[in-house]
C-alpha cells in the first residue's frame, strides 16, 4: 500500500509538472479518530468530511468532482460453507477459505462507482465489493464458476449482516468544495484498527487520496473481561463457576421456605 | 435495553435473555429439571453462537443447581459415595467432550453435531417419557394398582464384576455401569450444553435401582461438579464462555425456578411428565425440522480466525 501510495504521489506530482491543471487537492478527516465498544455498544456512526482544494492553478473542468470513501477493517480469515443434502439432511459439506478478507468493508461513492472512475481504476485501487482480492486458500479442484458462487455467496452474506457496504450517491457535497458522508459501523464490528481512504475524482481520473486511521476497541469492562477470557483462561472459568455458585447459593437463601 | 456481550461479541436485549433464563427456570422448578436442553436451543435460534451458548449453559447450569444441591444436602438425601464414583466419571467424559467440541468446531461441523444430537436424545427420550406417562394416565383412569418392583429382582447390570457398596442408597453394584452412566451424560453436558439431569434420574432408578429419595440430590451433585468442570474447560479451550450472558440467565433462572417449583407442587405427577414428555419432543423436532427441509440459504460464512489472519 505504501509503495503504491508514493508511487501514485510520485504521479501526481510529474503530471502536475508538465500540465499545471491537476491541482485540486483533497483534505478528509473523520469524527472520531476511536470508537469505544462498552457494554451499551449498539453499533456507531462514523462521520467522514473534508474539502476539496483549488488553487490559482487550478484550471476550470467540464466534469464534476467525485468523490469515494472506503473504510476496511482489519483482515479475517473466513470460510464460506454450503450445504448440500446428504442422507436426507443438510449438512455443509463444500467450503472455500479466504484468507485477509477485510472484517469490515463500506464503500461510499458521490454517484455509482463505474461512473466515478473506470473498471480498471477500480480494480487497481481495489475499490468496490467485486474489486475485493478474495482468494480461496485451499479450495481444492474447484471450477471457476464454483468459485465465483463461494465468493459471491461471502460477500453477500457479509452484506446481509451489515459488514460489507457499497453505497452511490451516499456522499453529500454541502458547497461545491465540502463534502461529507456518514457511515455506519453495526454493533457486530470486529475490534482493531481501520482504515479510512477518500479518494478524489475527476473525469474517471484519480487526482487525491487520503487516508486516515480509525481504531475501534471493548472498552472498560467489555475490555477487561475479554482479555482475562483470553490471556488467563483458567482464572476466568473459576471465577465463572465461582460467580455461578454464589448466584445459587444466595438464591437458596433468599428464597428458603422456612 | 441492549447490552453488548463481550465474549459473544453482539449486542442482546437483556430482557429477552432474562425473560428467558425465566421462562426456562420455571420450567425446570415445575418439572424438577436442570433445562439446559432447553435453554441451549432457545439461546442458539435467538442468534447466540452456538459454541457460546453451549458454554455459557454450562456456567448457568452451576448456578440452578446449586440451591438444590444444599436443599438435598441439608436433608440428607446425597449418597456421597456414589456422586462422587458419577462425578470422577463424569469430568472425564467432559473433558472427551470438550476436546470433541474444539475439532468439531474446527471442521465447521460442530451445528450438525449439535442438531444431530438434540435429534436423537430428545427424540427417544421424549417418545419414551410419553409413553410411560400415557400409560401412567390410562393405568389411572382404569383404576389399577402401578405394577410395583419386587424385592430381589435384579437386572444383568447387576451381574457386572468390581462391585462396590453404597450404604446411602442401600445399593451394591459394579462401578462399569456407573462410570458409564456418569461419562455419557458428562460428555453430552459438554457437547450439548446440557446437564443431563432429565437422563441420570431414570438411569439412576431404572438401571441401578438407587432410591427415588436419594436419587435428584445425588444427580444434582454430580450436575454442578461436571458442569463446573466442564465451565472451567470450555474457558480453558475454546474461550467461549460468556460471563455477561451467564449472569443474566442466572438471574433469570432462580427467579423462574422458584415460581415454578411453587406451581409444580400443584400439578399432578403423571400430567407433569406427559407436558414434559411433549416439550422435550418438541425441541427435538425443531431441530429435526432444521436439518431435514431445504435451507432458505444453502451459504452461510464462519469466521475461522479473527485476530491473527
Amino acid at each position: 500500500m505504501h509503495m503504491l501510495a508514493s508511487f501514485l504521489c510520485l504521479i501526481s506530482l510529474f503530471s502536475l509538472s508538465i500540465i499545471s491543471a491537476r491541482a485540486e487537492s483533497l483534505v478528509s478527516a473523520i469524527s472520531s479518530p476511536t470508537v469505544s465498544i462498552t457494554s451499551n455498544f449498539t453499533g456507531a456512526d462514523i462521520l467522514v468530511f473534508g474539502e476539496v482544494n483549488r488553487d490559482a492553478a487550478s484550471v476550470a473542468r467540464a466534469n464534476d468532482n467525485e468523490l469515494i470513501v472506503v473504510v476496511e477493517g482489519p483482515p479475517e480469515r473466513m470460510t464460506t460453507w454450503r450445504k448440500e443434502r446428504l442422507a436426507g439432511i443438510w449438512i455443509n459439506a463444500t467450503s472455500s477459505t479466504y484468507a485477509g478478507v477485510p472484517s469490515f468493508y463500506a464503500v461510499h461513492a458521490s454517484t455509482p462507482l463505474t461512473v466515478v472512475a473506470g473498471e480498471q481504476t477500480l480494480k487497481e485501487q481495489r475499490i468496490g465489493l467485486q474489486n475485493l482480492p478474495l482468494a480461496p486458500i485451499a479450495s481444492g479442484e474447484m471450477t471457476r464458476n464454483e468459485r465465483k458462487v463461494f465468493r459471491d455467496a461471502l460477500i453477500r452474506k457479509r452484506e446481509e449482516i451489515g459488514l460489507f457496504v457499497e453505497k452511490s450517491e451516499a456522499i453529500k457535497f454541502l458547497s461545491p468544495t465540502l463534502f461529507a458522508t456518514n457511515v455506519e459501523l453495526p454493533s457486530n464490528i470486529a475490534v482493531g484498527e481501520y482504515t479510512i481512504t477518500t479518494y478524489l475524482f475527476n473525469g474517471q481520473v484519480l487526482l487525491h487520496q487520503q487516508q486516515q486511521k480509525l481504531h475501534i476497541a471493548k472498552e472498560g469492562f467489555e475490555q477487561h473481561t475479554f482479555s482475562l477470557s483470553r490471556q488467563q483462561p483458567l482464572l476466568y472459568g473459576i471465577l465463572a463457576v465461582a460467580l455461578a455458585l454464589f448466584t445459587g447459593w444466595l438464591a437458596g437463601i433468599i428464597f428458603r421456605k422456612d | 435495553m441492549q447490552l453488548y456481550l463481550p465474549i459473544a461479541e453482539i449486542p442482546v436485549n437483556i430482557f429477552v435473555i432474562f425473560g428467558m433464563g425465566g421462562t426456562v427456570g420455571f420450567l425446570s422448578g415445575l418439572f424438577g429439571i436442570g433445562g439446559g436442553f432447553l435453554l441451549t436451543p432457545l439461546l442458539i435460534f435467538s442468534g447466540i453462537p452456538p459454541a457460546v451458548a453451549v458454554a455459557t449453559v454450562t456456567t448457568q447450569i452451576v448456578a440452578s443447581s446449586t440451591s438444590g444441591v444444599i436443599a438435598y444436602w441439608r436433608q440428607k438425601a446425597i449418597d456421597l459415595k456414589l456422586a462422587f464414583v458419577l462425578l470422577c466419571s463424569g469430568v472425564i467424559g467432559s473433558a472427551l467432550g470438550v476436546w470433541l467440541f474444539g475439532i468439531l468446531q474446527r471442521l465447521g461441523q460442530l451445528d450438525l453435531v449439535i442438531s444431530l444430537s438434540y435429534v436423537t436424545f430428545l427424540g427417544s427420550i421424549g417418545g419414551l417419557m410419553l409413553v410411560e406417562s400415557i400409560k401412567a394416565m390410562m393405568r389411572r383412569r382404569s383404576g389399577d394398582a402401578p405394577v410395583a418392583r419386587k424385592p430381589g429382582q435384579h437386572s444383568w447390570v447387576h451381574g457386572l464384576p468390581m462391585k462396590m457398596r453404597f450404604r446411602r442408597s442401600k445399593l451394591y453394584v459394579s462401578v462399569f455401569p456407573i462410570f458409564a452412566i456418569g461419562s455419557i451424560i458428562g460428555f453430552l453436558g459438554s457437547v450439548l450444553g446440557i446437564g443431563g439431569g432429565f437422563m441420570m434420574v431414570p438411569a439412576l432408578i431404572y438401571l441401578l435401582r438407587v432410591p427415588t429419595s436419594i436419587v435428584i440430590g445425588t444427580s444434582l451433585l454430580q450436575i454442578l461438579v461436571t458442569m463446573s468442570a466442564a465451565t472451567i474447560m470450555h474457558s480453558y479451550n475454546t474461550q467461549t464462555v460468556d460471563i455477561v450472558l451467564a449472569l443474566t440467565l442466572m438471574i433469570g433462572g432462580v427467579i423462574g425456578a422458584q415460581l415454578g417449583a411453587r406451581i409444580g407442587q400443584k400439578l399432578r405427577g403423571e400430567q407433569l411428565r406427559l407436558l414434559l414428555a411433549l416439550l422435550v419432543l418438541g425441541v427435538g423436532l425443531r431441530f429435526a425440522v432444521n436439518l431435514v427441509l431445504e435451507p432458505e440459504d444453502p451459504y452461510s460464512v464462519v469466521v475461522v480466525d479473527g485476530e491473527n489472519a
